[in-house]
């Protein structure tokens, strides 16, 4: 079975819906027009019960094989939310939002489980119950994590939950996964050095903030090179440095740094916090300067269970094919994690061709793979939820 | 098939030779104690040939099998060299040379390429020719090159090559492999950073090497926090840093830092090859100094062929019943030389809860002896089995 032709006949729609999603993006859990629709959308289709409001903003369908509510429960998760980047593609149906821009491919993820929701509400072949999550904030809110505390699993009895991205440098329509490790645990951290601020004439009578914070910043790379043991994938990005005056002359009084921990093993992530509060803080005291070290877990690592990498891989090999699953795993981050870590189940990369990078001013989500996305969703269902005879 | 009845007869002989190596350790090339030892035991055992002198100090034995319908012959190799460290293991078998030591397991690995070679001479249960490979100067000399480009493979006809190592932390006897890179390419360099010396009291008439030196140490740091892709394995570490001048009032002319690189793949040791002339470059300049260096290629990656991986796991099952995944590790191996001309596999053999390789108190466990001699008579007999 390749890609199902009912999605070739809905490609004009689901396509429409993308871009209209395009068109207004909406940040973090500041989504009403985006979750709105959703829920319209769902209505429409025929799902037999639409929910609003689960982790703030985020919207469940429910769709009940031709059985009816017995049996297994899939969970199918889309995100919804866009970023904060001005977009530079110059498309038609570019953002009219300033500042904001579907630049992640969510409007693309939540327009593929919404053409799925359709089909499978058409046509029910399936026995068992299909959950539609459509979350906010996955752009470092939480939002996953807020639909579970919100009781998406136990309210729904969820008891498998996949999802999908998509995938820039893949063939576009194509699928790649592998089994445990897939995208890395992301932590965040800020870090307030305070010195003695005074005049850049006179810094003998300063502690000169800039000059222990860029230290930082260099004893910091030791952390990864000499503590993190060669074998085990860590980062450790220092990424932002802002002093609190831009003024030619003057020496600052607190500089701030802000950066990122990505890993895959508590015990790394845990040697890693030690080490950067000592380093942070001998370092400062090394210029006579003091430190607050703040950090802030982020999402999980990304562990696709084994079972349900399996089916996956059956329902994607169904729709494309081949199915790359020699893949290594990626440092960034996806807090599907937060959902992962509650019920087994498995996140697939599904290839946008040749576009812009993630999270690129030029990103733009490929339509194209929009069959072969919602025909996944489809199979997976069809596939884990058949029905008898 | 679990270990050879043969090598628990012949397990307090192994373990003699064993001792006696550790009692008398060799360096690098200067192995002839050791090398004709050897010889004279392949000699007696019977082997067809005995060749010395192969890689200066290197031996090689042949052994012909009952028959050779197919023409194809294996080579099993050890390596023979000791480490320039003083032993602190108190054991009677004790180093009776100061300052060197068998410190890495290479007298173990020795006497059980002897055991193999000399049940395999007894029996000759095997279509093929069984090559017995030892090598000097595994230890930083590029002994396993040196016997490859003296034109081992081809004057014996090697189609096959395989070896083991012990590996502390493993229980003992037991085996582990991996198919694909299994150790570190070894790349070591020597930076010479050159400036203008003078008196401390001045510095403003010289360029200080000190500075640049400690300035490039931190610097080098970030070809593996930000150069390299996380998920690769890389090391890149200063070990040395030694001005020419140790005097309290003097800039000094020149430094010398020294250090290694340790990569599991080309692209990556590749990269940062060039990182690390780029930084050092780079950091000479910015203090108006120069640098010279040198970064001769050491070891290349371990890589395991797949097909040999797996006749060299299923050995070891059919010896101990199991054999596990081993992980990557960052040490080097030269018998990496020899797997970059001939198909075959490195497997590493459990040496218990013992000190860890390279330190003064490490010793060989000989309680392994019989599962090593196991695997590689055995990987003749079911690599070349009798028609």
């Amino acid at each position: 079975m390749p890609v199902k032709n009912r999605f070739a006949e809905l490609l004009p729609e689901i396509a429409g819906w993308r871009q209209d999603f395009h068109t207004h993006p909406e940040l973090r859990f500041d989504l009403p027009r985006t979750a709105g629709r959703v829920a319209q959308l769902l209505r429409e289709f025929g799902c037999d019960e639409v929910v609003e409001g689960i982790g703030q903003i985020g919207v469940v369908g429910v769709i009940h094989g031709r059985n009816g509510p017995a049996g297994k429960v899939l969970g199918f998760r889309a995100d919804m939310d866009a970023l904060p980047i001005i977009e530079a593609t110059g498309l038609a149906h570019a953002s009219t939002e300033a500042g904001k821009m579907h630049a992640c491919g969510h409007d693309g993820h939540t327009a593929i489980l919404l053409g799925a929701a359709r089909y499978l509400t058409e046509t029910r072949n399936f026995d068992g119950t299909v959950v539609l999550a459509f979350q906010p904030a996955e752009e470092g809110g939480g939002g996953a994590k807020a639909m579970v505390a919100d009781g998406l699993m136990e309210r729904w009895n969820v008891d498998e939950i996949y999802g999908l991205h998509n995938m820039p440098g893949l063939p576009a329509g194509s699928f790649a996964i592998k089994q445990g490790p897939l995208l890395a645990a992301a932590d965040f951290f800020e870090i307030t050095v305070r010195g003695r601020g005074g005049h850049g004439a006179m810094p003998h009578l300063s502690v000169d903030t800039t000059l222990a914070a860029a230290a930082i910043v260099q004893a910091v790379q030791s952390v990864v090179s000499r503590n993190v043991p060669a074998l085990s994938p860590a980062v450790v990005s220092i990424c932002g440095f802002m002093t609190d005056t831009m003024a030619h002359n003057v020496i600052p009084d607190t500089a701030k740094l802000t950066g990122t921990v990505r890993t895959f093993d508590v015990a790394i992530k845990t040697l890693i916090v030690e080490r950067l509060r000592a380093v942070v803080a001998t370092t400062a005291a090394v210029y006579g300067a003091t430190v607050d070290f703040e950090y802030m877990d982020g999402v999980l690592p990304t562990i696709n269970a084994p079972d349900q990498t399996e089916h996956a891989i059956a329902a994607a090999q169904s729709v494309a094919g081949a199915v790359k699953t020699d893949i290594d795993p990626s440092m960034g981050g996806e807090d599907f994690a937060d959902m992962l870590a509650v019920r087994p189940g498995a996140f697939i990369l599904l290839g946008n061709g040749d576009s812009a990078g993630l999270h690129h001013p030029k990103y733009e989500f490929n339509d194209e793979a929009i069959p072969a996305g919602c025909s996944w969703f489809a199979a997976l269902a069809e596939q884990r939820l058949p029905l008898a005879g | 098939m679990p270990v050879k009845n043969r090598f628990a007869e012949l397990l307090p002989q192994i373990t003699a030779w064993r001792r006696d190596f550790h009692a008398h350790p060799e360096l690098m090339y200067d192995v002839h104690r050791t090398a004709g030892i050897v010889a004279q035991k392949l000699r007696e055992f019977g082997c067809d040939e005995v060749v010395e002198g192969i890689g200066r100090t290197g031996v090689v034995g042949v052994i012909r099998g009952r028959s050779d319908s197919r023409g194809h012959a294996i080579g099993l190799r050890a390596d023979m060299d000791a480490l320039p460290i003083h032993e602190e293991t108190g054991a009677p078998h004790a180093s009776t040379v100061a300052g060197a030591m068998h410190a890495c397991g290479h007298d173990g690995h020795t006497a059980m390429l002897l055991g193999a070679a000399q049940y395999l001479a007894e029996t000759r249960n095997f279509d093929g020719t069984a090559v017995v490979i030892f090598q000097p100067a595994e230890e930083g000399g590029a002994g396993g090159k040196a016997m490859v480009e003296d034109g081992m493979m081809e004057r014996f006809s090697i189609a096959e090559v395989y070896g083991l190592h012990n590996a502390p932390g493993l229980p003992l006897g037991s085996f582990a492999i991996r198919p694909g890179p299994m150790m570190a390419a070894t790349d070591e360099f020597e930076i010479v950073l050159e400036g203008r010396g003078g008196h401390a009291a001045r510095p403003h008439q010289t360029v200080d090497t000190a500075v640049m030196a400690c300035h490039l140490g931190v610097t080098l740091q970030t070809i593996v926090s930000r150069n390299a892709d996380p998920v690769g394995q890389l090391v890149v570490s200063i070990t040395s840093i030694e001005t020419s001048s140790k005097a309290f009032n003097i800039i000094p002319q020149r430094v010398t830092l020294r250090g290694t690189v340790r990569s599991l793949s080309t692209e990556l040791r590749a990269m940062a090859r060039q990182r690390v002339v780029e930084i050092t470059e780079g950091t000479a300049a910015l203090f108006g100094g120069q640098a010279r260096i040198d970064f001769p290629e050491g070891y290349p990656v371990l890589i395991n062929a797949e097909d040999e991986t797996g006749h060299a796991a299923a050995v070891a099952r059919q010896v101990t019943g199991d054999c596990a995944l081993s992980p990557m590790v960052m040490g080097g191996e030269d018998f990496a030389y020899m797997l970059q001309v001939r198909p075959g596999a490195y497997i590493r053999l459990g040496n218990g809860a013992s000190a860890s390789l390279h330190h003064p108190a490490y010793d060989f466990n000989d309680e392994a002896i019989p599962a090593g001699c196991s695997w590689l008579a055995q990987m003749v007999e079911t690599r070349m089995p009798t028609v």
